[in-house]
């Protein structure tokens, strides 16, 4: 594999000698470019108390494309699907080589505080977000505490 | 235009340029010199339709003309001049009238300036990190669009290389978050320098784009036809391709559809596939009784069907009667092989395989659906049970039996479905025969079991329990002899 890129190194130190409060971020010890990946559930909303592990990698062309990110504990929301793959417009056609992996991971915390049942990619849930929004949140905290607390 | 033209001393030039017309089209104006000549074409042939069938060296000469014509007149860069043309569909009237209006304004719309306005770049120092690579470097080395976002030289090429192999190409934007402004040709290219393949990619994609975007082009549908057709006329008319005959719609680009129009035909063939599946299901769902020869819908999941109207007991599978179904030898899920097939020719050989093929996926396909009705069957089941039980005809115990049934039922029938590709990647000889003598023992056995639910009330309990102890052993049997695990 060819030396790592400058940009890789340094968002990386960043992230260990500053790490953002509620996210940790650490690279592989075989791949330095995939990074493991936990987020806590942010205050008042139903992830409160729940700590995410997702899966983040940086692809050959990183920063032109985005990173690859998906959640591996399973989460009830509208716009992360069963599989973990997250919806999100900074990973896709917004993408900037100006954002880095610190302003993704913080964008998917904010995404867990305000979740976007009107551009789904869980159908289900979103259907259920929209139309019983207390038994969603409901859901939502239950999969928490089943999935994302105590292990 | 109109107005525009009298506001400007040279209108004739700019007529012309409008309609792109200078090019290679004096014979054309010419001929309207003389208008009764036109309408009497017209006349004789409603079809009539001036076209011209292009190479794309022609179209791209006619889209420089174009570029280059407002570049003079707007006095902007001929990369601007592209960008706008592009944005306002190649109507540089339109482009002229709005620039003349505003042109700050029509070039935020057009995504050549910024929203806002970027503050002065002020370069205190003589070196600063370029915000992608991190890396620091001298001011020189960095390059910025309207914007002012910086970045250095090798991210911008890098970035345009990215996007140019992701297929994008006019759309492609500065590198800033949530940035608009959109990268010219000529800054792109200039970063393309020594990236040939990519930079010819890029030139492919803008042309592709520009095509798309004029009106009065369209590419020739033809498979491998790279004739682009041109036209002042944009109307639903016929044309016929001069390199490779293809004939289509201009302003649609589908099959040539007079005397509807475009949304008609359209809706049309919509609903024509759509009723094509109202076919497809009537030859994949009906059948016609072997005896009486009665249109038959399948709504239940046993394939031991008696006709409704002529009391024949038949196979759904092979449509034989079912009284040979009900001997030990049940013939229905074997499939025979041609022995002489080695000898035959290539096309009997190709129709056979096929045979074959479609003897195992019929059947397999028909046990997915009995599968999907049989769910429907226990549904129905159940509320009759209710029905029962709300009306004091015995307790929900009593009837828990049925339920057993069904969903042994369902766990027979889904082994049965599986054992069709089994047998068909199966080699011929005495291990395939037992295989498929055990299997259509339990067809024989899932059906009978299928019968006698669905007539559940009609069923003596005892009987149809023996019927489900005899199913679920030949299932059984067949998975200890078979299962390779």
């Amino acid at each position: 594999m060819a030396a790592l890129p400058r940009r890789i190194i340094k968002e990386t130190q960043r992230l260990m000698q500053e790490p953002v409060p509620g996210i940790s971020a650490v690279p592989d010890d075989s791949n330095a470019r995939y990074f493991h990946v936990i987020v806590t559930g942010p205050e008042d909303s139903p992830f409160e108390g729940g700590l995410f592990k997702l899966e983040l990698f940086l692809p050959e062309d990183y920063p032109m494309s985005a990173p690859k990110v998906r959640f591996i504990t399973k989460i009830y929301h509208p716009n992360i699907d069963r599989l973990g793959r997250i919806c999100l417009d900074i990973l896709k056609d917004k993408w900037s080589p100006a954002l880095q992996i610190r302003t993704v991971l913080l964008s998917i915390q904010a995404l867990l505080s305000a979740p976007n049942p009107d551009d789904p990619l869980a159908n289900d849930v979103a259907e259920l977000w929209k139309v019983n929004e207390s038994e969603a949140i409901r859901n939502a905290k239950e999969w928490t505490r089943r999935y994302a607390m105590d292990n | 235009m109109e107005e525009m033209a009298a506001s400007q001393e040279n209108d004739s030039e700019m007529d012309c340029s409008d309609n792109e017309d200078c090019y290679d089209y004096n014979d054309y104006y010419n001929d309207e010199d003389s208008d009764v000549e036109h309408i009497d074409l017209l006349k004789i042939d409603p079809e009539y339709f001036e076209y011209k069938c292009l190479s794309e060296e022609e179209i791209e000469r006619l889209l420089n003309e174009t570029v280059e014509d407002l570049s003079n007149r707007l006095r902007i860069s001929l990369s601007l001049a592209k960008v706008l043309l592009h944005s306002h569909y190649w109507n540089s009237n339109e482009v002229i009238v709005k620039y003349e209006e505003n042109p700050q304004q029509t070039l935020i719309s057009s995504r050549i300036d910024p929203p806002v306005p970027p503050r002065n770049i002020i370069f205190t120092p003589t070196h600063m990190t370029c915000p992608v690579c991190v890396t620091l470097h001298h001011v020189d080395r960095f390059f910025y669009l309207s914007c002012a976002h910086m970045f250095c030289k090798d991210c911008w090429t890098m970035h345009f290389e990215v996007q140019v192999n992701q297929g994008i190409s006019t759309a492609i934007s500065c590198m800033a978050r949530d940035c608009v402004v959109l990268a010219p040709e000529d800054f792109v290219l200039k970063h393309l320098q020594h990236k040939t393949s990519i930079r010819e990619k890029y030139q492919h994609f803008t042309f592709q784009d520009y095509v798309k975007s004029h009106p009065e082009l369209r590419f020739c549908p033809g498979p491998n036809c790279s004739v682009i057709v041109h036209s002042n006329e944009i109307k639903a008319k016929r044309v016929v391709c001069d390199q490779c005959k293809t004939i289509f719609c201009f302003r649609c680009g589908c099959d040539y559809h007079a005397p509807t129009d475009c949304q008609v035909i359209k809706k049309w063939l919509t609903k024509c596939a759509d009723d094509s599946e109202t076919a497809n299901y009537i030859s994949a769902h009906t059948k016609d009784c072997p005896k009486c020869h009665i249109c038959i819908e399948k709504n239940g999941g046993c394939n031991h069907m008696q006709c409704y109207n002529c009391k024949h007991d038949f196979c759904w599978m092979c449509l034989g009667d079912w009284k040979s179904h009900g001997s030990e030898y049940y013939e229905c899920s074997r499939y025979r092989e041609n022995p002489n097939i080695a000898h035959e020719s290539v096309h009997a050989q190709a129709r056979e395989a096929l045979k074959k093929y479609l003897h195992y996926y019929e059947r397999w396909e028909n046990h997915s659906k009995s599968l999907k009705l049989e769910e429907q069957t226990l549904g129905k089941l159940r509320a009759r049970i209710n029905e029962k039980v709300m009306s004091g005809l015995g307790t929900w115990i009593d009837w828990q039996y049925l339920f057993t049934a069904a969903n042994l039922l369902a766990k027979c029938r889904y082994t049965l479905q599986y054992t069709y590709p089994f047998a068909y990647y199966m080699d011929a000889g005495p291990r395939k025969e037992l295989f498929e003598y055990q299997q259509a023992q339990l067809e024989a056995e899932i059906e009978n079991l299928s019968w006698k639910i669905e007539r559940a009330e009609t069923t003596d309990r005892g009987d149809l329990e023996n019927q489900m102890d005899i199913a679920e052993k030949r299932r059984t049997t067949l998975l200890k002899d078979f299962l390779d695990v």
